[in-house]
């Protein structure tokens, strides 16, 4: 998967003398068995939940409403029931297309902005970067309001209707995106030299041919990591989705909930389709993780710190 | 905030009729000179398409939310909210003296300080016992992980299951002979919440910490060892104020997570939620969607948007905008 350093970046320490032993004791911040402890705790508590989706996706209901952690009865049924009881096979592709569209867009769009950010100087531009901060912290509550209101005037005024198509999630999420995309690309994009650009531009590259040509070759990881935070904003969002959707356009993460909802009272709940339809959910996410983590843990500390 | 984006729409605005002045940002001359290529042609029209998604979907809304405060909003007067009767503050008044509002605010706040406070020391400690290089870190990183990988609906969906009466966690706790009583309702609820919170977050602050030992160099350690300090003395004295900075920042950013937080909330404990949980975010939510006060709703938000504020001004102070070599990059 990956080596140590890779989701800390460069260690000034291990660069040095690799390996030695010295060395390893001179910037050792605890002993070794405060050190087991800690890892052994933290461990168990993320494992433990973690282990008990799966163990109770195979588990059979009543198994999992006794209260059992390992299955008395094992059975992968679940994992077939959910497309059509969850309605998980709609709910995920209409996450995918949804979530997926907005990387896309988010990505390109946020490189071109975080490009005319970081090379050009113009009047606002420490009011936009600021913006871009501020303006993720905007509670959503407050916005879904307004724009469904927003969107339901659409359809009375102008006749387009918005409000249960997957546009409107479309547009919503590409806008909410979009600063945390634009920062991560700001931050990337400061990293990178300008003489290549300088080049091409004596070359006679224009504007256009300088991002196209010069900057989204060279900045792809940046691309990628703005892209995911976009993708994971589309995929993880229930409030804007249990507003503006009907149950054909629904995404995943609101068929869950409905599911789960629907569930109260009644006779036993369908936990192990519950947990079953949380595991599929959850899959493409901790993929896209593992597969991205070192780009991922860079570009979500900048984002944060710098 | 609401004027810092107003303000960042209308500079769009300005910018793509060219007003092509030298900003005032970069008085010295050298700077200047060496680019002065790229001075010339601008492609601020790439600002447009950004810009004006934003000020569509955020900014106009954010005014409309803003004026439906004042309107007399319910399910049949939305249809036509451009002529509901407005009625001025009688929304705010209503808000804070005969709504929950109070409760959820102490409670949004409350919630998030607690689990910032248990969530800080775990991420320290997690970025702590990783820092050193050991066989198998790279996989341990990776699990510390995993809570702030999956999707809140998730984790909460998860939780719910795990904390309902009888189940798991009972179950355990039963064998050890606790009997703990509801999870999901009554005031134990509000400590549920916690817990996941704490479970869903202490990543992140693990994240943060992780980058700021990074920072540590390597001399600080050679000096520390030379001079003989115990471990705990070298974390107390020598690392830990390097965490200062990435730590403040996990704080603020935490407690905007926090506060803002409605997914987990929502599918823990459904709408409407138990009152110990009523939480700013849901209680804003369930005025709208469940007893259609639309604008005691927006009057709600708006409340919140100032106590947002709090955190995100000192957030957006506190931030470096530019790098000292960019254009501006003097703060």
């Amino acid at each position: 998967m990956s080596t140590a350093t890779t989701a800390a970046g460069r260690r000034p320490s291990e660069d040095f003398r690799p390996g030695s032993k010295r060395q390893h004791e001179v910037t050792r911040l605890m002993p070794g068995p405060m050190l087991a402890i800690i890892l052994t705790v933290l461990c168990a508590l993320v494992l433990i939940p973690v282990a008990y989706i799966f163990l109770a996706s195979v588990n059979s209901d009543i198994g999992v409403a006794r209260g059992e952690f390992f299955p008395s009865s094992f059975s992968f049924e679940n994992y077939s029931t959910i497309w059509s009881s969850v309605g998980l096979a709609t709910g995920l592709a209409n996450s995918v297309l949804v979530a997926g569209s907005t990387a896309v867009v988010s990505a390109l769009m946020s490189i071109a902005t975080a490009y005319v950010l970081v090379r050009y100087q113009f009047r606002g531009r420490l009011t936009i970067l600021r913006a871009l901060l501020g303006l993720q912290s905007v509670p959503g509550t407050l916005m879904v309001l307004p724009v469904f209101v927003l969107f339901s005037s659409s359809a009375t005024y102008l006749g387009i209707q918005v409000i249960g198509t997957q546009w409107g999630l479309f547009l919503t999420y590409l806008t909410f995106a979009m600063p945390f995309s634009t920062w991560v690309m700001v931050t990337y994009l400061r990293g990178l030299p300008r003489e290549l650009e300088e080049a091409a531009r004596i070359d006679g590259a224009s504007n256009m041919g300088v991002l196209l040509r010069i900057i989204l070759p060279l900045s792809w990881p940046g691309v990628v990591v703005s892209g995911i935070f976009a993708f994971l904003l589309g995929w993880n969002d229930v409030l804007f989705a249990s507003v503006m959707t009907r149950p054909e356009s629904q995404t995943a993460a609101v068929a869950l909930q409905v599911f789960g909802a629907s569930q109260e009272g009644g006779a036993i709940p369908f936990y192990g389709q519950m947990m079953a339809a949380s595991l599929v959910c959850a899959a493409p996410v901790v993929i896209l993780y593992l597969i991205f983590q070192r780009y991922l843990v860079g570009g979500l500390t900048a984002g944060g710190v710098k | 905030m609401s004027t810092d984006s107003l303000t960042a729409g209308k500079s769009t605005r300005r910018k793509t009729s060219r007003a092509a002045k030298p900003g005032p940002q970069s008085p010295d001359g050298t700077l200047r000179r060496r680019k002065g290529l790229s001075e010339r042609n601008r492609p601020l029209w790439m600002l447009i398409p950004g810009g004006l998604l934003m000020i569509v979907i955020i900014v106009v809304p954010l005014l409309l939310g803003i004026f439906m405060s004042g309107l007399d909003l319910d399910q049949y007067s939305l249809r036509q909210w451009v002529s509901a009767p407005f009625i001025g503050v009688q929304n705010f008044v209503e808000a804070l003296t005969a709504s929950p509002l109070l409760h959820a605010i102490w409670l949004s706040v409350s919630y998030s300080l607690l689990a910032m406070v248990v969530t800080i020391p775990l991420g320290i400690a997690g970025a702590v016992a990783t820092q050193n290089a050991f066989k198998g870190r790279a996989l341990i990183r990776s699990i510390f992980l995993i809570p702030y990988v999956l999707p809140s609906f998730v984790v909460a969906t998860v939780w719910r299951t795990m904390f309902q009466p009888g189940s798991v966690i009972d179950s355990m706790l039963h064998s050890v002979g606790i009997d703990a009583g509801l999870w999901l309702n009554g005031p134990q609820s509000y400590w549920t919440l916690i817990l996941v919170q704490i479970w869903a977050s202490w990543p992140f602050v693990y994240l943060l910490a992780l980058s700021g030992l990074q920072s540590v160099d390597h001399e600080v350690h050679e000096a520390s060892a030379l001079d003989g300090a115990l471990w705990w003395n070298k974390l107390r004295y020598v690392v830990f104020p390097y965490l200062k900075g990435p730590l403040s920042l996990a704080f603020l950013i935490g407690m905007l997570h926090h506060i803002n937080n409605f997914t987990l909330p929502f599918v823990l404990f459904g709408v409407p939620a138990p009152s110990d949980v009523e939480l700013l975010p849901i209680l804003t939510y369930v005025t709208s969607f469940q007893s259609f006060r639309f604008g005691l709703s927006a009057a709600m938000a708006f409340i919140s948007l100032i106590l947002i504020a709090i955190p995100l001004f000192i957030y957006l102070r506190a931030v470096k905008l530019d790098d000292a070599e960019t254009p501006g990059g003097k703060k």
